[in-house]
């Protein structure tokens, strides 16, 4: 597992261009954390780093926003869903298992839906003000070379 | 009897018109999951040249899957607005059966859709006296599972679907002689085949309701679901 600190808004927000600018075409993220840790808002950054033009906002209401950019961003967020059974509905393998790239929001709910080649994501707040804590996990070949390529000690 | 088909079931977007003596128009573009902009451009298109609208249309078919749960979304509410607007009936067809009609192959037709991940839908068909029977009902499976069906119970086998050219080693190396692959201009869904299917079920009888008429997704139950799962 890798911890990184994030001091203050800007430090995320490089934080997230450098991920998206990273991502590769299939690449799905498990985005956890409490309401207000900032998970939107770090996708937005990711977004931007994978070239992405339009506005992002939180598909809380939508369940899933599709984005274009450098490579097709699909933004689910299943804090509704009842469980995984719902996301069938949602024609969500489709997304999943494209050539674009998921991220998942409050992924830990549907874990047992998700492949296990996955890029886990947890945000926390820290003590300070707009201090962040992030947490990557993940296991499998794409994972490994990721977090090489994001290149922190 | 003029019949408006479409099938979006795979990338393959497909329009056709036709009677019953000829194909009229058929208008087919494989490329990416791009339907929900393109269909309605396609069929107003091939209307516009045969000098029809949607209103002179007698009979709607459309391919309900199983295939993209996007794709089939799109072509499903397509026809059935069309048909609700006019009032006309409408009849669903079986994107597998669709696919095998394509083919009029003396021995096994096995339509293979991709459903990722190594599992296909598939079914096994053949022809009596030219009519098409379906003798393995629609299905999802893996790859392999089929292979060895095939492998055991089966000769003169016919293969097509967009599963064909995703799986195409594997599907040569376990059947070799036992199997021909389709020419490419029959690989793909053809809404001309959804609509001659769907003329000849209108006139068997079958009628679907513009209201009632929903894609037959074929998902995995949730028992091979988590079958799948403890395997891995």
């Amino acid at each position: 597992m890798v911890r990184i600190v994030l001091k203050g808004l800007k430090e995320t927000e490089e934080f997230g261009e450098k991920l998206g600018s990273i991502l590769k075409p299939g690449d799905i993220i498990s985005l956890t954390g409490d309401l207000g840790a900032g998970k939107t808002a770090l996708t937005k950054s990711i977004g931007k780093g994978l070239g992405v033009e339009d506005y992002i906002t939180s598909p809380t209401f939508t369940l899933i926003n599709e984005y274009k950019g450098r490579i097709n961003l699909y933004h689910f967020d299943v804090y509704r869903l009842e469980g995984s059974m719902d996301l069938y509905d949602l024609g969500f393998e489709e997304y999943i298992y494209s050539d674009g790239i998921s991220i998942i929001e409050w992924g830990d709910k549907i874990e047992e839906a998700l492949p296990k080649e996955r890029i886990n994501i947890r945000i926390e707040k820290g003590t300070e003000l707009d201090e962040r804590i992030i947490y990557i996990y993940g296991e499998g070949e794409r994972f490994e070379q990721f977090i090489k390529e994001l290149n922190i000690d | 009897m003029k019949t408006l088909a479409v099938d979006t079931s795979t990338m393959m977007a497909t329009c056709a018109l036709l009677d019953e003596d000829r194909l009229l128009g058929e208008f087919s573009l494989n490329q990416d999951m791009t339907h929900s902009e393109n269909l309605v451009p396609m069929i107003k298109e091939m209307l516009d040249n045969l000098n029809l609208k949607v209103k002179d249309i007698d009979l709607f078919g459309v391919a309900i899957g199983p295939g993209s749960f996007t794709g089939l979304r799109i072509g499903i509410a397509t026809i059935k607005s069309f048909a609700h607007v006019f009032d006309k009936p409408v009849i669903g067809v079986s994107t597998l059966e669709g696919l095998a009609f394509n083919l009029p192959y003396n021995g096994y037709i096995v339509p293979i859709i991709d459903a990722r991940r190594n599992r296909i839908y598939t079914g096994i068909y053949n022809r009596i006296k030219g009519n098409l029977i379906n003798i393995v009902e629609p299905t999802i499976m893996e790859v392999d599972k089929l292979m060895k069906l095939l492998q055991k119970e089966y000769d003169h086998i016919i293969v097509n679907g967009n599963g064909t050219l995703v799986y195409r080693d594997i599907i040569l190396e376990a059947l070799g002689d036992q199997v021909i692959m389709a020419p490419k201009n029959l690989n793909s869904c053809r809404a001309s085949s959804i609509g001659e299917l769907a003329l000849l079920k209108y006139k068997e009888g079958q009628r679907d309701s513009y209201y009632h008429l929903v894609p037959e997704y074929l998902r995995e139950s949730q028992a091979q679901r988590e079958l799948r799962k403890r395997d891995k």
